[in-house]
């Protein structure tokens, strides 16, 4: 998929980045417990240690940039009418648009035709889905495991959030993950990919794509 | 004796007492209302061992609930308010007082007062702190410490006013123990070029206890005020804005998280060069790491709700790189720290002594949590996996728990013999350093694995997804192993007061174990 970038892609530079550090630090540490040699670092060697951190900040923030779960806007032209201001002159740019509610607690899915879901957006094989997602009393989150994205939804205001479906007919996890109140853990919905012949049942269930990606 | 005289004073060797039975001589009135500051720091040190006890039995009744999928003995309100009451008892009962405490009995001595200044102010944090925990034990908030508006004043509780009230206590009670450190700091003789980098870590984080308080206070009213329905900063139905209690919430959050870790850090400093027999690796490298960390935790504050945007924009990127740049104070600490080891043989004594080796696991801990922090800071992952999954949990129990929590344990295991008069017994001692550092292991890495699986944070009870069951029962096995420590080191505490080997005067003397290491011994 094109916007599951995950162990495959950027993040995964960013994933053995951060192995490394955390290898390279235990590493010293056990080597000054346990080596029989004793050496004095210059500052030089700090300070070469902090050039590499600048290094990787740099990186770090290009990367971000250049990742679509945050910014959205910055992969395509169309796509970028949309996102931000919620005019929807770039809707075109979509094979469907779903209005999500976030409530205490639950989601409610509306499809282009006006057809309510409390626990089920309805998608086909590898469409591009733009989520329009509004609450109206809390904070809440709404994150889909198979796409890689979480949004935070303020009661202040629109949010939205588009995700390349998956090309395995199924029923993909939908979670809000920020606390919402008492109701929080089961406010859970399902991305269901429909198949040729009408939505799946429950033999695909997948949580997360870590081991399909 | 001669140990720490050989070395600088502003290395912070210089935390040496005479060992005494100060706590077996207390009466009850200088327990209570004493301003001699080993008493109150005492007063604090066995209160926060308490929280500590409390908030982890907590833990524990919620962990067993988590550890299978479907199984219910606790109801979802009577689960959130356990994880609420857990994480501020942790928080501002545990870590922020025992790690302030400490900084109270060691200040004076390092810096030759002996006495803390302005300790009325230190008293008064106190009773104001317990005033808090008991509104939160009676108020039972659900809201989880974060408090978000307009839920956490939509719980449904009517006392949860009470809740709101200890909010606002708790910046009382932080402003003044800030301004204690503070000033404090400021009373050391030699000028600021010989300030022990124990003080220079109190007066920085002195000043962002004072600076952080301000939003927490306003967060504490304004909720209260929204719930009893008298203003209406945070309540969108009736104009009040989300955003604006996030900006401000967060202004005291982040710091918040740096008001237990910098005098955790502090600890290291001091005892460090006390265990080894000679000076930090760097003095100066020490003081701007911890300038840099002071600077750099109020702007930071808005990476907690990264996700909270479509297209984040040129102000959300800024904050993005400042964050990532709070990387360069942390590894100016942990490189002057493995840097020290390495300088000169580490002594058989020092090895032997379970302060230090709470130390060593807690530098251990800080950097596999601690790298964590360099895709946290991100707006890409943490949009992916990260904003609000168990993977945050893993982050911040290795350096709560892992790193300052260990830490606070590491400083009273120094302090023992100082304030008991009596060693501590080394088998028992040993039983819960391994116990911890297995037990958190297995549930700081359990939350990883669970986050890297998008398991949510705050739920009660879970779905059978694949990857999701298996972690969530090794943390709950993680965290008995870490309660049966908790028992080891509340037995050996109450034993060794009254049993344990009379303490020598000096009870850390530097030894090199010359029958094995007979090369290892150095000059002097």
């Amino acid at each position: 998929m094109e916007n599951a970038l995950g162990i495959s892609g950027p993040q995964a530079t960013l994933m053995a980045i951060t192995a490394s550090f955390t290898v390279l630090g235990l590493a010293m540490l056990m080597g000054a417990m346990l080596m029989k040699r004793r050496w004095k670092p210059s500052y030089a060697f700090e300070f070469g240690f902090i050039a590499v951190m600048i290094g990787l900040v740099f990186y770090a923030d290009w990367s971000s940039v250049n990742t679509y779960s945050a910014y959205q806007a910055d992969l395509n032209a169309e796509e970028r009418k949309v996102s931000g201001n919620y005019v929807g002159e770039g809707e075109a740019a979509f094979d469907q648009v779903v209005t999500v509610i976030a409530f205490q607690w639950g989601f409610a899915f509306i499809n282009e035709e006006d057809e309510i879901s409390r626990n089920a957006a309805v998608v086909h094989p590898g469409e591009k889905v733009l989520f329009k997602i509004v609450s109206n009393d809390v904070i809440h989150g709404f994150n889909i495991p198979v796409a890689r994205i979480t949004a935070e939804i303020d009661p202040d205001e629109k949010r939205e959030m588009w995700i390349r479906a998956p090309d395995e007919p199924g029923k993909y996890l939908i979670q809000c993950v920020n606390y919402c109140g008492v109701g929080h853990s089961q406010m859970k919905a399902w991305l269901v990919v429909a198949g040729e012949e009408g939505p799946a049942g429950h033999e695909n269930v997948e949580g997360n794509s870590n081991d399909n990606a | 004796m001669t140990t720490h005289e050989l070395d600088s004073p502003r290395m912070g060797n210089m935390a040496h007492w005479k060992p005494e039975n100060l706590v077996g001589n207390m009466s009850l009135r200088e327990l209570l209302f004493s301003n001699e500051y080993r008493h109150i720091a005492l007063k604090g040190i066995f209160t926060a061992i308490i929280m500590l006890a409390l908030g982890g039995f907590f833990a524990l009744v919620f962990r067993t609930e988590l550890a299978m999928p479907d199984q219910q003995f606790l109801g979802a309100k009577v689960y959130m308010t356990l994880m609420t009451l857990h994480g501020m008892v942790m928080v501002f009962g545990f870590l922020i007082p025992m790690v302030v405490s400490i900084c109270y009995y060691m200040l004076p001595r390092v810096l030759g007062t002996d006495r803390l200044h302005w300790a009325p102010a230190a008293q008064w944090s106190y009773w104001i702190l317990i005033v808090a925990a008991v509104l939160l034990v009676i108020g039972r908030p659900d809201f989880t410490w974060t408090a978000y508006a307009p839920m956490s004043f939509r719980t449904g509780n009517p006392l949860i006013w009470m809740g709101h009230l200890a909010i606002f206590l708790v910046a009382v009670s932080e402003f003044l123990a800030g301004a204690v450190l503070v000033r404090n700091a400021f009373s050391g003789k030699g000028g600021w070029k010989n300030t022990p980098l124990i003080a220079w870590a109190t007066g920085t984080v002195g000043l962002l206890f004072m600076a952080s308080t301000f939003p927490l206070a306003f967060i504490g009213l304004g909720l209260l005020g929204d719930g009893l329905g008298i203003t209406a900063f945070f309540d969108p139905s009736r104009g009040g804005s989300v955003k604006f209690f996030l900006y401000v919430f967060w202004t005291y959050g982040h710091p918040a998280v740096y008001l237990p870790f910098v005098p955790a850090i502090a600890i290291i400093y001091t005892i460090m060069p006390r265990f080894l027999g000679f000076p930090m690796w760097s003095y100066w490298s020490g003081v701007v790491a911890f300038l840099l960390l002071a600077l750099g935790a109020m702007p930071i504050g808005p990476h907690h709700f990264q996700p909270l945007y479509t297209v984040s924009g040129s102000y959300e990127r800024f904050v993005q790189f400042l964050t990532l740049l709070v990387f360069i104070p942390s590894v100016l600490h942990v490189f002057n720290w493995i840097a020290t080891l390495f300088m000169k043989p580490i002594p058989a004594s020092a090895r032997r002594a379970i302060p230090f080796k709470f130390m060593i696991f807690s530098i251990a801990f800080i950097v596999y949590g601690g790298a964590t922090a360099f895709l946290n800071a991100q707006i890409a992952p943490d949009s992916d996996f990260i904003h609000n999954t168990y993977w945050i949990p893993a982050h911040f129990h290795a350096m709560f728990f892992g790193f300052v929590g260990q830490m606070a344990i590491a400083g009273f295991y120094y302090l023992y013999p100082y304030f008991t008069g009596r060693l501590y017994h080394q088998g028992m001692a040993n039983a819960h350093f391994w116990l911890w550092q297995v037990g958190l292991f297995v549930k700081i890495t359990g939350m990883g694995v669970a986050g890297y699986n998008y398991f949510p944070r705050w739920v009660y009870d879970y779905l059978d997804i694949p990857g999701w069951a298996i972690p969530q029962m090794f943390i709950t096995m993680g965290g008995f192993l870490v309660g049966l420590g908790f028992l080891f080191f509340a037995v050996n505490l109450a034993w060794s007061a009254k049993y344990g080997k009379p303490a020598p005067d000096d009870p850390w003397p530097v030894e090199h174990d010359t029958r094995t290491a007979p090369a290892a011994v150095p000059a002097e």
